[in-house]
């Protein structure tokens, strides 16, 4: 299936390198000319976000070497490669040298092109004077570059705009050499990802680069790389463990690089998600602006992706693309030199914007006017992670939360757990924190069907639940104090959240014994206030209970954030009407 | 060939897909060599052979992602061989050093109602008939009896069997139409040494899915 919808991808947009080629960073271009003398060192190397970056090109492909090389220094690319190739430097140089050479000859051999015959002479004259390459560098001052790294290069003639393997007779004589070496492949079978018969079969996939904690040098989907997971004892022939033709691993393996350095993918927790639909859709550039963080200089940028979908759900309509167009979302996680599926969601892209938007409302809650309306997937799980570190957020988490997302399933129970272990270990329940904890038990009332009230947004008064109401009371208590002793460093929330939320019996007794002073030292008026708020909360509240489950004291969590964000919103229009 | 119904159910489940076999990713629906080995668990003999007609799914498909340590060689054969032969030799596999950690995207709490026609070989048994050997079956999966326990896709992730004497006036499967795209139908054993897939096209209708014979023409291999 999910090779299956990359394929399809591959074969639905149009931007994709064909067959044959692939679209690679390249730092410098050597220019050459007729005589295979160098006359120039090019760097084409951009600038961007303050980092040099290599320039993507469109480059031949003639096998996996276009990715990744192999450690036998024999596979060199055609018309291009690394500096130790093209310049045969540093370890196994000269066999690299050789391989580059022999590459050229064996594809455009017969070729009379002055751009090719240039490389040629080139070429062979570092060969037979290997420290030619060297004092090239050096004339061009490269040095420390080519010291540190082994650059991308490519080549051009001097009179020319263009490189030299896109010169319109180089690429017409590769894409006939290519035609012919296709159809002769030793391995044939079915490919289990279009179904056709007797087809050639890859004898191993293209890496994938772009899955953060990856391997630099990319990694595989397809891959038995131990003994343990070939099957049959089909032993170091991939091909035959997984049968896939060598069309349809090429296109699924450029869809999904392609996807990966695009805008179409998020990064949630380890989990690199990409995102695509069968036809042009807006939802495919609304998904990084709704889950991600908004760029600094548009910090409304998510606030109007939210509203866009909240007002494409409502009317049933998107601005580009259908509501019936299949959405897919693919989350990788890495494992060393594989990847790994996390999750695949497949769903048409109105039910999806639907689910997405029901995230978002489960989300909602009151909050300070600083903090972001809508709390990004980044900073929900961070907030949730120990010192808000994003190294700190548990591996699996980033993933279960998108499936649950996607799927409108509960949210993880790790969620709730974590959120509520937070609270207790830094005596505070933040904005992160009780939105989680609200979207949790909301989805989880929903999903069970227990007849217990969802909660709302903000405060709810005529909500019932006794650890919402111990939540609320312990607020109530905290605000009184502090307006009695104004200045207090530590509050009764710093001494005894832990205690209150966990075993209520223990500390509620002596904190409403405390109450009595503090209310003596406010003005009669205030204090009256408090008591009925007080005497109102407790109205349905039993008895205090010895423990509260983790749920409840999620409630609690609830209670005492709601209260608080009451109390800071009511003084603000109190002082106003008293200044009034 | 009589046709029999197996309702087989478990808390896990992991029909793991050929291309992604390291990094196990389970098919959506029970493959039909799953299901062969389900019934083969119950009752084998060189005489009969099992051919699974119908699965249908009773529960919705839910996914469960998990990461296990496991090991990353296998024992070599030649190793035990040797030992054999001489008598003595160390076949253990040093954990500490072979860890591989890989995740699973496994499917949880399936149930699935299988239809599945005994077909019997005279050629392997000629003195025998066919009554003999559906009295065993009907026999063992009465009696819950099995060689080993049946398993869905992976031994770890055991099976409870029923044997259905009334299939029709059982619950309906799930009420879902897709097309789940190339599926394994099973493996071709005729050359021992390379066993090779053979593939169909899987489409779900109402929750039930058509497997179509060994030797039709849908079966690409």
């Amino acid at each position: 299936m999910i090779l299956q919808a990359l394929n399809r991808y591959y074969e639905r947009s149009g931007n994709m390198p064909r067959e044959g080629w692939v679209r690679r960073g390249v730092d410098y271009v050597i220019v050459l000319d007729r005589q295979g003398a160098c006359v120039d060192l090019e760097s084409v190397a951009e600038l961007r976000n303050g980092k040099t970056v290599p320039s993507e090109r469109l480059v031949t492909a003639i096998g996996k070497q276009a990715m990744k090389h192999t450690n036998s220094g024999k596979d060199a690319n055609l018309l291009w490669d690394n500096a130790s190739f093209v310049f045969g430097k540093g370890n196994k140089g000269d066999i690299k040298l050789a391989s580059f050479i022999d590459t050229l000859e064996h594809w455009l051999g017969g070729v009379s092109d002055p751009g090719v015959q240039a490389v040629k002479l080139f070429c062979r004259k570092l060969q037979a004077h290997p420290s030619d390459a060297d004092a090239l560098i050096e004339r061009f001052q490269f040095k420390d570059d080519f010291d540190k790294r082994d650059p991308v290069l490519i080549f051009r003639l001097a009179d020319d705009i263009e490189s030299i393997h896109l010169r319109p007779p180089v690429r017409a004589a590769y894409e006939e050499m290519l035609t012919t070496t296709r159809s002769d492949s030793p391995l044939r079978g079915n490919c289990l990802v279009s179904g056709l018969t007797a087809v050639p079969l890859a004898p191993n996939e293209s890496v994938i680069k772009g899955v953060w904690g990856g391997q630099p040098a990319g990694c595989n989907i397809v891959s038995f790389n131990a003994r343990a997971f070939e099957s049959y004892g089909k032993r170091e022939r991939n091909g035959e463990n997984a049968p896939i033709s060598v069309q349809a691993s090429f296109a699924y393996t450029t869809a999904l690089n392609h996807l990966l350095s695009s805008r179409q993918r998020i990064q949630v927790g380890d989990a690199s998600t990409v995102f695509w639909a069968e036809e042009p859709h807006d939802l495919e550039n609304a998904i990084p602006d709704l889950f991600g963080d908004p760029p600094k200089d548009d910090p409304d940028k998510n606030i109007r992706a939210v509203e866009t979908l909240y007002s494409a759900v409502h009317t049933g309509k998107f601005v580009q693309g259908g509501p019936d167009t299949r959405f897919h979302v693919l989350g990788l996680s890495p494992n060393a030199a594989r990847i790994s599926i996390r999750f695949w969601e497949t769903a048409s892209a109105m039910e999806l914007g639907r689910r997405i938007k029901q995230h978002f409302d489960d989300l909602e809650i009151a909050h300070a006017d600083y903090e972001p309306r809508y709390l990004s997937l980044f900073r929900l799980l961070t907030g949730v992670a120990l010192l808000h570190k994003a190294d700190n957020i548990p591996p699996t988490l980033g993933g279960e939360i998108m499936r649950a997302i996607l799927g409108g399933l509960p949210y993880p129970a790790q969620l709730l757990n974590l959120a509520v272990i937070r609270c207790r270990a830094e005596q505070k329940p933040t904005y992160a924190r009780a939105a989680a904890i609200k979207a949790s038990l909301n989805r989880l009332i929903r999903s069970r069907r227990t007849h217990e009230k969802e909660f709302m947004p903000v405060l709810d008064p005529a909500n019932t639940n006794s650890a919402y109401r111990l939540g609320r009371l312990f607020a109530t208590l905290e605000k009184v104090q502090e307006e009695a002793s104004p200045g207090l460093n530590a509050t009764i929330r710093d001494r005894y959240y832990g205690a209150a939320s966990s075993t209520p019996v223990s500390v509620f007794t002596t904190l409403l014994r405390l109450k009595n002073h503090h209310l003596g030292k406010l003005s009669p008026g205030r204090a009256t206030q408090m008591e009925k708020l007080i005497g109102a909360i407790l109205a349905e509240v039993a008895d205090f209970p010895k423990l509260l489950p983790l749920p409840d004291q999620g409630r609690f969590a609830l209670g005492y954030y709601h209260q608080r964000q009451a109390f800071f919103t009511k003084s603000e229009t109190k002082n106003q009407e008293n200044a009034q | 060939m009589k046709t029999y119904c197996l309702e087989l159910s478990g808390p896990y489940a992991c029909f793991t897909r050929p291309e992604l076999k390291v990094e196990r990713v389970s098919y959506d629906v029970m493959t039909p060599s799953a299901a062969r080995a389900c019934f083969e668990a119950i009752l084998w003999k060189p005489a009969i052979r099992w051919h699974v007609r119908r699965i249908e799914v009773l529960k919705p498909v839910r996914w469960i992602n998990l990461r296990r340590n496991e090991v990353a060689s296998v024992v070599s054969t030649r190793n035990v061989e040797t030992a054999m032969k001489t008598g003595t030799g160390d076949l253990g596999i040093y954990i500490e050093d072979d860890r591989q950690q890989r995740a699973g995207l496994f499917l949880r709490d399936v149930a699935y109602r299988v239809h599945a026609d005994l077909e019997f070989r005279r050629e392997h048994d000629p003195a025998g008939n066919p009554q003999k050997y559906q009295e065993m079956f009907e026999r063992r999966a009465g009696k819950g009896q099995c060689v080993n326990q049946p398993y869905l896709g992976c031994r770890e992730f055991a099976a409870a069997f029923r044997l259905l004497v009334s299939p029709n006036s059982e619950p309906a499967a799930i009420a879902e139409t897709r097309d789940l795209g190339f599926m394994l139908h099973d493996l071709d054993f005729s050359n021992r040494a390379d066993p090779q897939p053979r593939f169909f096209r899987a489409q779900l209708a109402s929750g039930v899915v058509e497997v179509p014979p060994w030797d039709s023409e849908e079966v690409r291999g």
